[in-house]
């Protein structure tokens, strides 16, 4: 019985799969800020290359990916797929567990995979800079590395609370030559707004976006770069379902539960969507697809199905996506990267329909599990990952209970070398169980306006 | 310089080894089953940790706190209160402070226990802050540090040169110690004293990147439940004692008591400073209504510490889903688990396992509820 399963470097797939073509259901178009008209390829110009821009609104089931960046994803893809029988073995579950492992990529996530290919189509266009954001520090890495690959300057604005929390991410992208700046900052007019009316807070990504934005719009030299929520994003991520779709073929299995965490949504798309275009072209209509996401920013399970923005300040165009509300600030939960008010509108349109599920989890109790893949399966996981534990753990027990032997895959995001800060607190009792506080949260915003152009 | 006001309970604590569980008016007979002192050894803990700030001491002669300061080797202390007799009392507290006052200390240290805290409240109010060593016998006041040394490193920290206090509010709690010996817990809010303390949650590790200004996080609940409380224009909201829920009344335009139970709806204060009846009385059949309490004291209660106008028959019309409980994150690190004493074991089951405490704009922390210690409540507590 395998325990790693690599594929041959000539098997990395060559084409993203887009699975816009076969959703259910089509999205509703994203929305110009200002006029609350559907947006036209020439209102996303001045932050980003045409091709991503094409790529965003595509109706195209594949899309090939350039030579040149399959020459850099060769660096650690194909990544290996895990059975985890010592994890299997340690719950007594009938349950065949498989990982994929991300970690394996240079920044030590998935996020590569599109910081890459984003970077080069910058490149080929010109752009002489890239401005972005970065929750915990694994996409401002990641896209860090990107860009010094491709001969860019990078400008990353952090949210503070992970700029303190993770330093070493900082440094990570000093190495690969990036600015690191913590948001809110006074750079940019919304950075100064936010530290105007709040000098002492923690930032969001939501803040970061706005910042970043901001700075590629008033620059010429500049584009912007976004490291989830954008439909090109998630293609990019595809490669790793794709992957996982060949590595479980090689072994004559298939998996009943897809599971990821989910921020944004990237590293969850990656996973699921190839599995979830199956399911929607009816070849495996009873895989069951599962979103994680922390309870206190429980955007899939407690969100409105609604248009809102995708920052603060309210500079970016308006997504029919599952939200929070844009003006929400996330706790400081340790899993940085999940803090984040909406969620990719693909993802949220497959949730909505019923395509995939999600549920949500208290920090403690995705540390426990952490823990116990730590202690079995030797990977010290990122926080946002542990989600994705703790999931698959659950379903593993539901097996064991139920005697079934189930396939269950994960989409093990990230390793959490850099964020042992994190297991400190939860060794020393510190970890706090933030919660959403739904029904309040609700009548609270019962006499708030609704959002222009919704 | 830092002029510090130190002042000794010698006897506080005393009682309880005893099991005379507290000293109020007990001194002898606890003297008589043989109980020794043991606030001058917890006060010196503390002192000779702080000998060597600088900080200039005014105290009382003698087991007050002389005798303590001369034992540390404390330079220049100024001796401002003489007690008359060995067995010191209430009124020798509340005379020291007096002359703390009069000499215009930064801050009053003081050991004992929630009476000393009592004492000492009563005279300076929120004017000057307070902290105490604690050696008493219960000390569900909230002006107390963990441990005598966490007491000193607190001291130091404000009264070094260059170094500043951070203030929080405090509940001091009083505790009817003649119910507390038969049995019955029977505690009020006293009211809410100024203390220094150090911040918990950004304290030598970077693991948690929290806001350290408890005022801010007061503001930021008061945010989120006016929102909430203008949005429910139907529901009465009666928020119960304490500086959080305070915040919220103010957050509102409302002038809302510091220490009672006001009832508020359709932003107007309806009603304040309600007793059980009266608060049965705002709540007939069908009335929609809201609890809205804060964490009372150092110990974690929600309901019992100083809510004994919430009684069970007060909560079955409001409902347990009806129960808003509000706490700072600063308060909710010191709080491992929460207490629910409702004195209806039926309702502070219905409570669950969990707590969801609003704690800041849109935020909530999940809290574990512990099982209350200490004597059983009588049920004439809650007026049943």
């Amino acid at each position: 019985m395998h325990t790693k399963i690599v594929l041959d470097e000539d098997h990395m797939p060559k084409k993203w799969y887009n699975i816009l073509p076969d959703l259910p259901t089509p999205l509703d178009p994203p929305l110009h800020p200002a006029t609350g008209k559907p947006l036209v390829p020439e209102d996303l110009t001045p932050i980003f290359p045409m091709e991503l821009i094409l790529q965003e609104m595509s109706q195209k089931r594949t899309i090939d990916i350039p030579s040149d960046v399959q020459d850099v994803l060769r660096l650690w893809r194909p990544s290996p797929l895990y059975r985890a029988h010592r994890l299997e073995k340690y719950l007594k579950t009938p349950a065949h567990i498989y990982y994929k492992y991300e970690g394996v990529s240079p920044p030590g996530s998935h996020k590569p995979n599109t910081a890459v290919p984003q970077a080069y189509y910058n490149m080929k266009a010109g752009t002489e800079r890239i401005a972005t954001e970065t929750g915990a520090g694994q996409w401002g890495s990641a896209l860090a590395f990107a860009t010094q690959i491709f001969g860019l300057e990078c400008t990353i604005y952090m949210v503070r609370s992970s700029y303190m929390q993770k330093p070493y991410r900082k440094s990570m992208m000093q190495v690969w030559g990036a600015e690191c700046i913590p948001s809110p900052s006074t750079k940019t007019k919304a950075g100064t707004a936010v530290l105007q009316k709040d000098p002492e807070t923690t930032g969001s990504l939501g803040i970061a976006i706005s910042e970043a934005v901001e700075d590629a719009a008033t620059h010429g030299n500049t584009n912007y770069s976004l490291g989830s929520v954008l439909n090109h994003v998630c293609l990019h991520q595809t490669v790793v379902g794709l992957e996982c779709m060949e590595q479980l073929a090689s072994v004559e299995d298939y998996p009943d539960v897809v599971i990821g965490c989910v921020g944004g949504g990237s590293n969850f798309a990656g996973i699921s969507f190839p599995f979830a275009g199956e399911k929607l072209k009816g070849k495996h209509k009873e895989t069951e697809i599962i979103a994680v996401e922390p309870a206190s920013c429980p955007t899939l399970t407690k969100g409105l199905f609604a248009y809102d923005y995708g920052d603060v300040a309210g500079l970016t165009p308006l997504l029919k996506m599952f939200t929070l509300g844009h003006d929400f600030v996330p706790p400081s939960i340790h899993a940085g990267g999940l803090r984040y008010h909406g969620d990719n509108p693909t993802i949220s349109r497959l949730v909505y329909d019923g395509v995939m599920k999600a549920v949500s989890y208290h920090q403690s109790e995705v540390f426990d599990a952490a823990q116990t893949f730590a202690r079995t399966e030797g990977i010290i996981v990122a926080p946002e990952t542990s989600h994705a534990v703790r999931a698959t753990i659950d379903e593993a027990l539901k097996c064991k209970k139920s005697g079934e032997a189930k396939t269950l895959l994960f989409n093990c995001s990230g390793h959490g070398n850099f964020d042992m800060s994190a297991y400190d607190a939860f060794y020393a009792n510190q970890l706090v169980d933030y919660e959403y506080p739904e029904q309040l949260i609700r009548e609270s915003l019962a006499r708030l306006p609704k959002i222009p152009g919704a | 310089m830092c002029t510090i006001g130190f002042l000794v309970n010698p006897f506080a604590g005393m009682g309880g080894a005893v099991g005379l569980k507290g000293t109020d008016g007990m001194v002898e007979a606890a003297l008589a089953r043989g109980a020794v002192p043991r606030a001058p050894g917890r006060a010196a803990e503390t002192i000779l940790q702080v000998a060597d700030i600088g900080a200039h001491f005014i105290t009382c002669s003698g087991v007050m706190g002389e005798d303590i300061l001369a034992g540390a080797g404390i330079p220049g202390y100024e001796v401002v209160y003489r007690p008359a007799s060995e067995t010191t009392g209430a009124a020798d507290t509340m005379a020291a402070c007096r002359a703390f006052l009069d000499r215009d200390a930064d801050l009053i240290l003081f050991c004992g226990g929630d009476g000393t805290a009592r004492d000492v409240y009563s005279v300076i109010g929120d004017l000057v802050p307070m902290l105490g060593i604690p050696a008493g016998v219960k000390m569900y006041s909230a002006v107390f540090a963990i441990h005598p040394r966490a007491a000193a490193g607190i001291v130091r920290e404000g009264c070094t040169p260059g170094g500043k206090f951070l203030l929080r509010d405090a509940e001091v709690v009083d505790v009817d110690e003649e119910a507390y010996r038969e049995g019955s817990l029977r505690t009020r809010l006293f009211g809410i004293a100024k203390s220094p303390y150090r911040p918990g949650l950004v304290q030598g590790t970077k693991q948690v990147f929290e806001d350290s200004d408890e005022e801010r996080a007061k503001k930021d609940i008061a945010r989120f439940m006016r929102e909430v409380i203008e949005g429910t224009p139907g529901i009465l909201y009666i928020l119960g004692p304490g500086s959080t829920t305070a915040a919220i009344g103010e957050e509102i335009g409302l002038k809302k008591t510091l220490l009672g139970f006001d009832a508020v709806k359709g932003g107007r204060l309806i009603a304040t400073d309600l007793n059980e009846e009266g608060l049965l009385g705002l709540l007939e059949e069908g009335t929609s209504a809201r609890l809205v309490i804060s964490i009372i004291g150092a110990q974690g209660s929600v309901l019992g510490r100083g809510t004994q106008q919430v009684s069970p028959a007060v909560l079955r019309r409001i409902g347990r889903e009806n129960v808003i409980i509000v706490a700072t994150p600063h308060k909710l690190a010191e709080t491992p688990m929460v207490f629910v004493d409702s004195g209806d074991r039926d309702m502070d089951l219905a409570f669950g396992d969990h707590l969801s405490v609003v704690s800041g704009y849109r935020i909530a922390q999940r809290k574990r509820i512990g099982r209350v210690e200490g004597p059983e409540r009588t049920s004439q507590v809650g007026g049943e």
